[in-house]
């Protein structure tokens, strides 16, 4: 004889992330590494940056680089002799707490200060998967258009520092700059939000001190 | 295609429970999904199907059951549904539907959570 039975789950894979991402800063915190987690659209100059922010900046920088199948990312990080872990997700647009752990144990964090997780370019999936990093960097930039910031709400509400990249050539691609910053103000009226030309080296300045500032308060 | 992971996930943890409440059968499975998540509802329903098939899932009707978006506003005091305007997904997310103000929590909508299961089992 068989019988019908109803078994609660209440399993939310949301939650599950989460926690696994809390599980993750306590590791880095443990380690007294700072982690910033570099989200933004493909070719708005997030691996740029963070190779900027490796030469100028006077901290051991690590870096995870999420890529979807290719090791270029990684690859350009390793010519700074630094410690870098490539992470291909395979078929996946976003990173989730589960692959940066396993990325985390293999990053030599008491070799490092400050640990950058470039994210898959993309500006919407990753918006569902907390890593468990301290600060969330959004890189834009004015040729992915002047509407980008309020086609994708979430990702920059919930971002601690906006950049908005290549801001030198807005008039040739026809973008407004102040109407990205404006409404990226609007869904967020504390964000930190700093217009740069990563190829000019312009507000690079402004964003190494952003991210000091952030990490200092925390 | 993050649908595809949360698929996966979802069937894991749902041939997980039917294993050790000795299913033989997963005739239903409920699951919320929150409408301000990335996901689309047709999209993983799809992907559900495919990862189903040759599993005690096989023969199970999904339900996708969507949870609306809540929120507490911090400046009033307001809790419970937004503005929900398609055409403008900011409102929801931004404003206070009371006093207008942008100091809001989000409460409810960003789940994808396995609620329950329906299974056949032996006496």
């Amino acid at each position: 004889m068989h019988k019908i039975a109803d078994v609660e789950i209440q399993h939310d894979i949301m939650v599950a992330n989460k926690k696994l991402a809390q599980r993750n800063q306590r590791i880095l915190d443990k380690a007294n590494v700072f982690s910033v987690d570099v989200l933004g659209a493909i070719g708005s100059g997030k691996t740029s940056l963070i190779e900027l922010l490796i030469k100028k900046s006077d901290e051991k920088v690590g870096v995870i680089a999420g890529d979807v199948i290719s090791k270029f990312d990684a690859g350009r990080f390793q010519q700074y002799d630094i410690p870098v872990v490539g992470l291909n997700t395979g078929k996946e647009c976003h990173l989730d707490a589960h692959l940066v752990e396993h990325a985390i144990e293999d990053m030599p964090l008491d070799e490092i200060d400050t640990l950058y997780i470039e994210n898959v370019g993309n500006l919407i999936c990753p918006v569902d998967f907390d890593l468990g990093s301290h600060m969330r960097m959004v890189v834009i930039s004015v040729s992915e258009g002047d509407d980008t910031v309020e086609k994708h709400p979430l990702i920059f509400k919930d971002a601690d520092l906006v950049v908005i990249n290549k801001i030198d050539i807005a008039d040739a691609v026809g973008a407004d700059a102040e109407k990205m910053v404006k409404d990226a103000k609007y869904l967020n009226p504390d964000v930190k939000i700093i217009k740069s030309s990563l190829k000019t080296e312009e507000g690079l300045d402004e964003i190494i001190k952003a991210i000091k500032e952030f990490r200092d308060n925390i | 295609m993050h649908e595809l992971s949360m698929a996966d996930a979802i069937v894991k943890t749902v041939l997980d429970v039917a294993e050790k409440n000795q299913a033989e059968e997963i005739l239903e499975v409920t699951i919320e999904v929150g409408k301000l998540t990335m996901l689309n509802p047709e999209q993983l329903r799809f992907l559900l199907d495919v990862l189903k098939e040759n599993t005690l899932l096989e023969g199970a009707e999904i339900i996708i059951e969507e949870i609306p978006v809540e929120i507490k506003c911090l400046s009033c005091g307001y809790a419970g549904s937004t503005n929900l305007d398609d055409s403008d997904h900011y409102l929801m997310i931004v404003k206070c539907p009371e006093c207008d103000e942008r100091n809001l929590e989000i409460v409810t909508g960003q789940e994808c959570n396995v609620k329950n299961i329906r299974i056949e089992k032996p006496e």
